[in-house]
């Protein structure tokens, strides 16, 4: 690639009391590319725009600037440090007729990989996790939304994840823009864009965000795009027209309970057939809502506040089959259920019931504070006991206390022991759990 | 457990270069030049393929020169892709390339659900059989219509009407202006103009990356990006300023 900031340089920048080193170039496309830098001893990302794109955005350095000073919502989000402008000497240095200017944000740490690899089944990754991811990315939008803003231009593009934990980033923060304001001209992404943003009938908000949020939510749980089904069969060429038809002027989710002219082919599409019938009924419903009533009526889609206790609860619904071992996830656990996968009956799960609820009782599935305070909105940052398996026998399941404080179990004999911090309660010994933060039931 | 496995729906992307490999490519290293640059490209491409799972991208080549023939006939998938050097030596069998590509791009063997096909003419001269007769038969296709057709000429001596008329017409009204801005092309409605190796070399690069990715998963949309045609093609690479180019004569 041919690098418009020449590797190995030192760069001044206005602002920047030293120059900064141009190390190697990461990656481009068709917005500008992205280096690694050296800023005084702390690697950094550097993205660097084409003068076409600055031209077609001219308030991108003024939306960056008001980002830079609100600060990131979470930490979640890879979010501009710093906006550059080049010196005299820089612009020189940059071989193009306007030298542009640029954002640092911080290096993606390692271990995340594109949620692209994830689409592609390129990676495995457990369907916990993937819950998780869609908690955190739930949970990263609801906290921008809340600051005021909004993104615009969701897609699988710039979403990494961690597939050992579940972990998200959001990259490309460039056109996060206070709601309902006009300074950016994103449209999105098409296959993410809301019909509404598709047919210009109304500019990216928090309302379009919720469209293009449930579509990277359902592309990560399925490997399928909600509206690619016999409709997608009756297209030769995918072309601009045949999408804007397919994403705009007609569109129709492949699971609309009342209309069923989209449904997936049982060949083409087997994906979307296979893992829609894992999640439980009240997540299917956010779908449902979203692409069905929220189709036309975007004030109607799922909130993300709605998407967070769903996805929290299913996480804590996790069941394994004793059969093949496979993740279920029951709407209720005490409904006798079949596993999705081997369709041998699941069974019943010891589960830990809370003051604000029920955890089943399978390895790593947590608890958290929220579990205990009906108050505290779903927080799966920080766990505060999780299930564990015994380590010489698999099958023996304990609570492992993950604070620092100590916790009183009462075991079915009668007798009361002390669960230091860091120590595991045998599952099948226990009966209630005393803890600062309140009291844990099992029961079978 | 994992994830089930689960297989993404997708659908074929086919790649085609027609290369002219007449004698005058052997002038001053534009074969080589050529030869090079597609080389080059291919690990951008291989990235792209692995960026766009809902593509499956499938490269083929034409080459001309006396005859048109088939220098990668089979359709192969780009991780698998070795670039064989092509020979410059011979005529100019435009038309006849066109024919051999129409011959593909006809249903069967084309598959019945696609992407839009990326057909990219590269020449540096004028071509000395039925140009017209060619271009009719590929244009009697309805993959030749849909595909994103793009034109590059080597050199100042191509014939730039031939391969606009490749192309297709330029949109004039509401368009991007002008072929080119000191010798700069700004749009690849029309031909690209390729003065030396470097600016062959990122035409090759943007057209085997930003175009396919394009044509195989849409990328994001600003107001004003370019809207025309049935893939929305993305902005042109930077061009490097060269000091020589652009400036008129450099004595007189």
């Amino acid at each position: 690639m041919n690098w418009i900031l020449p590797e190995g340089s030192l760069l001044e920048f206005d602002g920047l009391s030293k120059p900064l080193k141009v190390l190697r170039g990461l990656g481009g496309g068709g917005q500008g590319q992205v280096f690694e830098v050296d800023v005084a001893g702390e690697h950094l990302a550097l993205k660097w725009y084409f003068p076409s794109y600055l031209a077609r955005d001219p308030n991108l350095p003024k939306r960056l600037g008001e980002s830079i000073r609100a600060t990131a919502p979470n930490s979640d989000f890879l979010w501009p440090i710093a906006l550059l402008r080049p010196t005299p000497a820089t612009a020189e240095a940059i071989k193009l007729s306007d030298p542009g200017c640029g954002y640092l944000m911080g290096l993606r740490p390692p271990g995340f990989v594109g949620a692209i690899e994830h689409y592609a089944g390129r990676i495995e990754i457990s369907l916990q996790n993937v819950l998780r991811a869609g908690f955190f990315l739930a949970d990263a939008f609801h906290d921008l939304h809340s600051k005021g803003l909004c993104y615009k231009d969701i897609s699988l593009g710039n979403l990494f994840l961690q597939a050992e934990t579940g972990r998200i980033l959001i990259c490309d923060n460039d056109n996060v823009d206070v709601d309902g304001r006009k300074l950016s001209s994103v449209l999105g992404t098409p296959g993410f864009i809301a019909p509404e943003v598709l047919m210009s009938r109304d500019r990216p908000g928090t309302n379009s965000d919720l469209f293009s949020l449930a579509v990277l939510l359902f592309r990560l749980f399925t490997r399928h795009d909600p509206l690619r089904g016999q409709m997608d069969l009756g297209i030769k060429c995918l072309d601009e027209p045949a999408r804007r038809k397919l994403y705009g002027e007609d569109p129709l989710f492949i699971f609309d309970p009342k209309n069923k002219r989209n449904r997936p082919n049982p060949e083409e599409h087997a994906a979307a057939l296979i893992t829609w019938p894992i999640y439980p009924e009240t997540l299917q419903n956010l779908f449902l809502q979203t692409f069905c009533d929220g189709m036309k009526a975007p004030k109607r889609r799922a909130l993300t506040g709605q998407w967070k206790e769903i996805l929290a609860k299913t996480i804590d619904h996790r069941v394994l089959c004793d059969q093949c071992g496979q993740e279920n996830f029951p709407d209720d656990l005490a409904t006798p259920a079949t596993c999705w996968n081997c369709k041998s009956t699941l069974t019943q799960p010891q589960t830990l019931r809370l003051a604000n609820g029920v955890v089943a009782a399978s390895a790593d599935n947590e608890i958290y504070l929220h579990h205990f305070d009906n108050l505290k909105p779903p927080d799966l940052n920080h766990p505060v006991g999780q299930v564990v398996q015994h380590p010489s026998d698999p099958s023996m399941l304990g609570l492992k206390n993950l604070t620092t404080e100590p916790w009183t179990a009462i075991l079915s004999n009668g007798s009361k022991t002390t669960v230091e911090a860091g120590k595991t309660c045998n599952l099948a010994a226990l009966i209630q759990l005393f803890t600062p933060m309140g009291d844990v039931i099992t029961t079978i | 457990m994992p994830f089930p496995n689960v297989r993404l729906t997708n659908r074929p992307l086919h790649f085609i270069y027609i290369c002219d490999c007449s004698g005058s490519m052997a002038a001053q290293g534009k074969m080589q030049a050529l030869n090079q640059a597609i080389r080059q490209s291919l690990p951008g491409m291989v990235k792209v393929a692995r960026d766009n799972p809902e593509a499956r991208l499938l490269v083929r080549a034409v080459s001309f020169a006396d005859k048109a023939s088939w220098h990668i006939s089979k359709p192969t998938a780009v991780e698998q892709l070795q670039w064989v050097d092509l020979q410059a030596g011979g005529i100019t069998a435009m038309g006849e390339a066109l024919e051999l590509v129409a011959t593909q791009l006809r249903s069967p063997p084309m598959e019945e659900r696609a992407l839009p096909p990326v057909l990219v003419l590269i020449s540096d001269g004028q071509p000395t059989d039925d140009f017209d007769a060619g271009l009719k038969q590929l244009m009697n296709q309805m993959w030749a219509q849909k595909a994103v057709r793009l034109a590059i000429a080597l050199g100042h001596d191509a014939n730039m009407d031939v391969l606009q008329d490749f192309i297709g017409p330029y949109p004039q009204a509401g368009g991007q202006v002008g072929r080119s801005m000191q010798g700069v092309s700004t749009s690849a409605r029309q031909p690209l103009q390729a003065s030396n190796a470097t600016a062959l070399a990122q035409y090759i690069e943007w057209a085997s990356t930003a175009v396919v990715g394009a044509a195989s998963m849409p990328v994001s949309r600003t107001q004003g990006s370019a809207s025309e045609g049935n893939i929305p093609l993305p902005d042109l690479p930077p061009t490097l300023i060269d000091p020589i180019e652009g400036i008129g004569p450099v004595v007189w």
